[in-house]
């Protein structure tokens, strides 16, 4: 039976504080399992350094107060000429002492004072700042267009609402406001307030031009035209202003029983979204693009 | 003078620990008063440098008395009277602080929430490695007291030397 098969209470004590070596800490872990009473010991303590820890811990991370800045460096003359600390040499009745710690309270009550007007005076320029900001957002015109992480949630977005816009128009059995009759009038109301006005025309794959309106847009009001497929069902190309950019990857979304494609083009994002099988979806979004593509390219030549 | 620059440097650096320090002496009382002390502290350890008084040997060295001092001002400012009641917002371990000793007080503190070796404690407060652990133990029984555990099992503690156990 060697010494070193023996814990005592200094052990728990310093396997608690970090102050066993490797070989001796298995071993008191080991005593540990086995006594139990002992583990409760240890748990008890490393609790009081964690609430000790809890109750401290934020005065480390708070910013010292202006006096304490730089007090190492400034030095200050107190121990010149006296003994070192051991021997007791810092005498606090000393003449000198009371008028220099009253002095010193002044220059702490001082500093608190300018850093409570130095922390007043930048909120009033934050919030000036910010106010400034918020007129000048609100009273420019055109509206910016989004910033990248805004751009990053609208196109999250658009397949949503290309979906609130489907299940807003495509269902309704009233006749339609601009319906294909007056289908340049549409073009040309969608183009003033869109930004783009093409209907490609989709009468190949089957799909007839019922109409469209105008929906509702996060930047700017979007456009939503509709197509329908005698017998089968209606689908919905939605188109937003976004910034140019690949359209996000992944299989095309369906929505319920809806399948929804989306891309990228001329500035905006479209929604092809409508209750046809995976296959016919991706053929007519892919004439859709072509065509909501080639004018543009037209336009270019022309320039 | 380069290598005397580094020591101001280390205990600039050292201020906000030492406050945190300071703080939990006094326990959660006085704490412009605390302030008050690191700063003396801070400037007395860096005029003893300067003074060629107090010649570290390292960063260590310098603010292992930086913690000297302060412990000592803080001591003294204790036995002077000054006031330790927590305010009642401070959780129960703090008043369990405040009940004790100076000395037991400054060596759970730099253990336990300054994180310091033994050896290192024992520097600070001029005692022995035994003394130190002796202390600790005190404090930590004390203290067990407060805790939510139920304090039958916390019989064995009371004594400070500990007691030997055959494990095989």
């Amino acid at each position: 039976m060697s010494l070193s098969a023996l814990v005592e209470e200094a052990d728990l004590h310093a396997l608690v504080d970090g102050e066993l070596d490797s070989e001796r800490r298995r071993k008191v872990e080991d005593h540990l399992l086995q006594h139990p009473q002992d583990a409760a010991l240890v748990e008890g303590w490393r609790r009081q350094n964690a609430a000790l820890r809890a109750a401290f811990e934020h005065v480390a991370h708070e910013t010292p107060p202006l006096s304490l800045r730089g007090a190492a460096l400034r030095g200050g003359g107190p121990a010149l000429g006296q003994a070192p600390i051991e021997t007791g040499a810092i005498h606090w009745g000393r003449p000198t002492g009371p008028a220099r710690s009253v002095r010193r309270l002044d220059e702490l009550r001082k500093s608190r004072r300018k850093q409570t007007v130095v922390s007043l005076l930048l909120a009033l320029v934050a919030g000036a700042a910010v106010a400034g900001a918020a007129v000048l957002a609100l009273t420019r015109s055109p509206p910016p267009p989004p910033s990248p992480p805004a751009a990053a949630n609208l196109s999250r977005g658009f397949i949503g609402r290309a979906d609130v816009a489907f299940q807003t128009y495509a269902s309704d059995a009233r006749p339609i406001e601009f319906d294909a009759d007056h289908k340049s009038e549409l073009l040309a109301w969608l183009r003033g307030r869109v930004g783009f006005g093409v209907a490609p025309d989709l009468s190949g794959l089957g799909l007839r031009f019922l109409g469209g309106w105008i929906a509702p847009g996060v930047a700017r009001p979007a456009g939503f035209l509709l197509y329908e497929r005698e017998g089968v069902g209606r689908v919905g190309l939605y188109f937003e202003r976004a910034e140019p950019g690949a359209a996000p990857a992944g299989p095309p979304r369906a929505a319920a029983n809806l399948t929804a494609i989306e891309w990228r083009g001329a500035g905006m994002a479209f929604v092809l979204i409508g209750p046809l099988g995976a296959d016919a979806m991706q053929a007519a979004a892919e004439r859709a693009a072509a065509q909501v593509l080639a004018p543009a390219a037209d336009a270019e030549k022309r320039r | 003078m380069g290598r005397k620059d580094d020591f101001f440097q280390t205990l600039e650096a050292l201020t906000p620990t030492l406050r945190r320090y300071a703080r939990a002496l006094f326990a959660g009382a006085g704490l412009a008063a605390a302030d008050d002390l690191v700063q003396t502290a801070l400037q007395l350890v860096a005029s003893q440098i300067r003074a060629k008084q107090f010649r570290p040997r390292d960063a260590n060295a310098a603010r292992l008395r930086a913690y000297e001092v302060l412990t000592d001002l803080a001591g003294r400012k204790l036995r002077e009277g000054a006031a330790t009641r927590p305010s009642p917002r401070y959780p129960a371990i703090v008043h369990g602080l405040a009940e004790l000793p100076h000395d037991e007080r400054a060596t759970l503190l730099l253990v336990a929430l300054e994180g310091l070796a033994y050896d290192d404690a024992a520097r600070i407060l001029g005692v022995t490695r035994e003394v130190t652990l002796a202390r600790l133990m005190r404090a930590r029984a004390v203290l067990a007291g407060l805790d939510l555990r139920p304090t039958a099992l916390l019989e064995g503690t009371r004594r400070a030397t500990g007691h030997l156990r055959v494990v095989k």
